[in-house]
């Protein structure tokens, strides 16, 4: 499936959090936002139809918890472990093109 | 200003089943108040910390339209990404009226055009084919769209227990009648005696058994108008709960 590039970072950050331990939906906006310095950040519920697509596609877990007022856990799966794996292989290979092609651009 | 949305007009806007719905705005409200509550204890005063915590997860029209795609029933993404739900609906009624037209006009060939036969056999038709059709609507609208809101619920078993009443009472009606013309025919002629059977039982079973099914169809949609119904229930309850600026109010915890 194509998806743009800024989709794919977006998952990718997900599944990054995630991968340091589960946590419900506000963890995760909050520690992307912490980790990168704020230079990306969830506004206005973006969160939700990441953490949903990414749920459907096997890549999280979802886990309702509580009995009179139920909270939302994610935690990562083996699948969204090696979706994260490959994407920061795909990702670095990317980069790496776009900023030599940059600084070429930059030196002449 | 992004805080002036709340929790209520998302749970309007969302276009999914009752129990998806409870589950992304209940999602979307414990996430809220448990990151207003991180940010108050970060130093953020309540106001603030409820205005940043819903401009942060609060979903936007776009954010809507987005988990929409991803929620709404199978059936009913993949008509609309076709670009054919609206034509489902009037192909499905344009093929029953096709149908029933059809087997009225053979019936009334068969019956030398008796006029009051004919009469009863129309309307008997038009009223089975508005409870099919009302049917569907009910079952489209859980299946293909995702919800039946309770007020359009209760219209639609409104006509469906007046369609069972109507088809009831012609199926009724027309079987007496024929029943009657045909003791009447009696001593006259075994043959049209028999015509007059075989009409009063085509009335019998088409009203009787349109009733039936009207009835069995509806209560096929039971089961799924309970759970959207209790779903619908606590949606409420945590509405009522919910307030964009509930913090203001009460105290809040603080750890």
């Amino acid at each position: 499936m194509q998806i743009t590039l800024s989709k794919r970072i977006n998952e990718l950050l997900v599944l990054a959090v995630l991968e340091q331990g589960p946590a419900h939906g506000y963890q995760v906006a909050m520690s992307v936002e912490e980790r990168t310095g704020g230079i990306f950040s969830f506004q206005h519920g973006t969160l939700y139809p990441i953490l949903h697509r990414l749920e459907a596609e096997g890549q999280l877990r979802g886990e309702w918890s509580g009995d009179g007022r139920r909270r939302k856990t994610y935690r990562i799966t083996a699948a969204g472990q090696t979706t994260l794996r490959e994407g920061a292989e795909d990702l670095q290979r990317q980069f790496s093109v776009l900023l030599e092609l940059l600084g070429r651009t930059h030196a002449a | 200003m992004r805080h002036e949305g709340s929790l209520a007009a998302v749970e309007r806007a969302l276009k999914v089943s009752p129990e998806r719905r409870l589950e992304l705005i209940e999602e979307v409200d414990a996430d809220v108040d448990a990151l207003q509550e991180e940010l108050e204890r970060r130093g953020y005063s309540p106001e603030s910390a409820r205005r940043a915590a819903l401009r942060r997860l609060l979903p936007a029209p776009e954010t809507l339209a987005a988990l929409e795609a991803q929620h709404a029933p199978r059936l009913g993404r993949w008509l609309r990404a076709a670009g054919i739900r609206g034509r489902v609906e009037r192909l499905g009624a344009l093929a029953a009226a096709i149908l029933a037209t059809m087997a009225l006009l053979a019936a009334i060939w068969r019956w030398d055009n008796a006029a009051a036969s004919t009469l009863l056999a129309c309307s008997l038709v038009m009223v089975v084919s508005l409870l099919a059709a009302n049917w569907f609507r009910a079952a489209a609208s859980l299946w293909i769209d995702g919800s039946l809101p309770p007020e359009r619920r209760r219209l639609l078993w409104a006509r469906q227990v007046g369609l069972i009443v109507a088809a009831i009472s012609l199926g009724g009606l027309g079987a007496t009648w024929e029943g009657y013309t045909a003791l009447a025919a009696l001593d006259a002629s075994a043959s049209a005696a028999w015509n007059g059977v075989q009409r009063s039982v085509f009335f019998a079973t088409l009203g009787f058994g349109a009733a039936l099914l009207g009835l069995l169809g509806w209560l096929a949609l039971i089961p799924r108008l309970i759970t959207d119904e209790t779903a619908e229930g606590r949606i409420t309850a945590l509405l009522v709960r919910s307030h964009p600026f509930r913090a203001l109010r009460t105290p809040t915890r603080k750890h």
